[in-house]
């Protein structure tokens, strides 16, 4: 049962961004200013500071890593740059 | 009248037959409590018949309902000890699969053996292990604790139970499935995220309910601000959802399960309950009337939920808009409890992100980036204007 691909990114593929920290690298779409896809892969989860320094948090579910806030600025910082392209919705 | 001709190519619905191989994992199969009254239960499950039943030990055994000597159902037959007598020639079997006694033979025949399911009791609920590849749970896989199922600060489950006939990929969607939350659930997520990875999906979200569907307070009731809720899958079919309730005078904390177990490519027993923690604002029996309160307003969900699925059709190629959720990257993730362990690959493990914030509008967006622009342009501007001896 293969997974199709997903047809909004024929229209606008993910894009790489680098952490301006640790340099890590990963995948990167908006789809609008308050949407934001991001694809990592094995290097960039071994790459980043905060996730490595990261402490797991109480309850049931605690244990995941949420943001990474220095990613999470250099895609806001890549978007605002226009390097990151933001499709112009009007909402 | 002139039919006006479109000439675009219409969208095809395309949609594999639903897997007949069901997910590796944990699945609750319910309440240990539903199971502990000393007799077999009959439990469709995985495309099969089995036998639950708790022993005088206190463990809950699970075995291939259908007794390896003429084929009796074990379900129908009664506990003796720890073991499951079949009710057609009294073969004993043992929660370890061994056949352990045959009252009217002096001894038990080689390879007198049964398939025997791996389960896990924990915070009040029965669990099972389906591995198609036939391996044992790893470790590394465990169903996290529920510290408030077994504290007294906390209520009881509250439990419910429904068959819904449709193949259970439909409700992992809804994870991702952002618009639904608003139409069918009536809640307005300000924050919202998901993340996959490894065997965890987490969604995270903040939300306000809908004005329009909850009443709003009456005079002197506590009246509710929004939500913070991070819900994950641990696995293919187990979801905890840890859920405070913000009132202006109180936060509420509760604990929601989302889970199911497949009876066979075509349905699925949904399971959802709930535990309220108890608090100086609910003491004794507010607490437990809130929580039977919460589950009858998360069955109305589920209820909606499942209207949806009966009549819909499964799809595999979903027409997203760009305000839909990771539909596909969610299919992605849910793919690698469907194939075997060696042939699971990086992208259906590797972590993935999906963010939605609307707590700061586009006009700051759109300002940060006019300012952006602006301060560029004049960096740019100075040097080339003096450089050509031209005023700025």
């Amino acid at each position: 049962m293969a997974v199709r691909p997903d047809n909004r990114l024929l229209d606008a593929p993910m894009r790489p961004v680098r952490c301006r920290r640790c340099s890590a690298q990963v995948q990167v779409r908006k789809s609008s200013w308050q949407q934001t896809s991001v694809q990592w892969d094995a290097d960039a989860v071994a790459a980043c500071v905060e996730r490595r320094s990261a402490q797991p948090g109480s309850g049931p579910n605690s244990n995941f890593f949420e943001n990474c806030s220095e990613l999470r600025a250099s895609i806001r910082g890549a978007a605002v740059e226009g390097l990151l392209p933001v499709p112009d919705a009007e909402s | 009248m002139t039919a006006v001709q479109d000439m675009d190519e219409i969208r095809r619905i395309e949609a594999e037959a639903a897997p007949t191989r069901f997910a590796r994992g944990w699945h609750c199969l319910g309440l240990i409590r539903d199971f502990a009254d000393g007799k077999p239960h009959s439990i469709q499950a995985f495309g099969q018949k089995l036998v639950v039943f708790q022993g005088e030990d206190g463990s809950v055994n699970v075995l291939d309902a259908y007794c390896r000597h003429m084929g009796g159902d074990l379900s129908q037959g009664t506990v003796k000890g720890n073991e499951v007598a079949c009710p057609f020639h009294d073969w004993r079997w043992g929660g370890d699969g061994k056949c352990k006694q045959i009252p009217y033979s002096r001894r038990v025949p080689l390879r007198a053996r049964t398939a025997a399911w791996p389960t896990l009791q924990q915070d009040g609920m029965l669990f099972v292990w389906n591995d198609p590849e036939g391996n044992p749970p790893p470790a590394d896989v465990t169903i996290p604790r529920i510290e408030g199922a077994t504290s007294d600060e906390w209520t009881d489950w509250r439990w419910y139970y429904t068959v819904v006939n449709t193949n259970c990929r439909e409700v992992i969607d809804n994870i991702v499935d952002m618009a639904h939350f608003f139409y069918v659930h009536g809640s307005f997520p300000t924050y919202f995220k998901t993340i996959f990875e490894g065997p965890v999906a987490t969604q995270i979200q903040n939300g306000v309910g809908r004005e329009d569907v909850r009443p709003p307070a009456k005079e002197g009731q506590p009246k509710l601000i929004g939500n913070t809720s991070v819900a994950a899958y641990h696995g293919p079919s187990f979801m905890i959802d840890d859920l405070t309730y913000h009132y202006d005078n109180m936060d509420l904390e509760s604990v929601l399960i989302n889970c199911h177990y497949p009876i066979d490519a075509n349905s699925f027993v949904l399971q959802y309950g709930v535990i309220v923690k108890r608090s100086e604002h609910l003491p004794g029996d507010a607490a437990e009337k809130l929580a039977i309160g919460t589950g009858d307003f998360i069955r109305q969900g589920f209820e909606q939920d499942v209207e949806i699925w009966k009549n819909k059709t499964r799809i595999d190629n979903p027409l997203l808009c760009e305000e839909d959720g990771p539909v596909y990257q969610l299919r992605r993730w849910y793919e690698q409890f469907y194939v075997d362990v060696a042939d699971v690959t990086p992208e259906m493990v590797e972590r993935f992100e999906y963010e939605m914030d609307t707590t700061k509008p586009n006009e700051a967006w759109r300002r940060e980036v006019e300012e952006n622009l602006a301060r560029r342009a004049a960096a740019e501007d100075t040097p080339a204007a003096w450089a050509a001896g031209q005023p700025v």
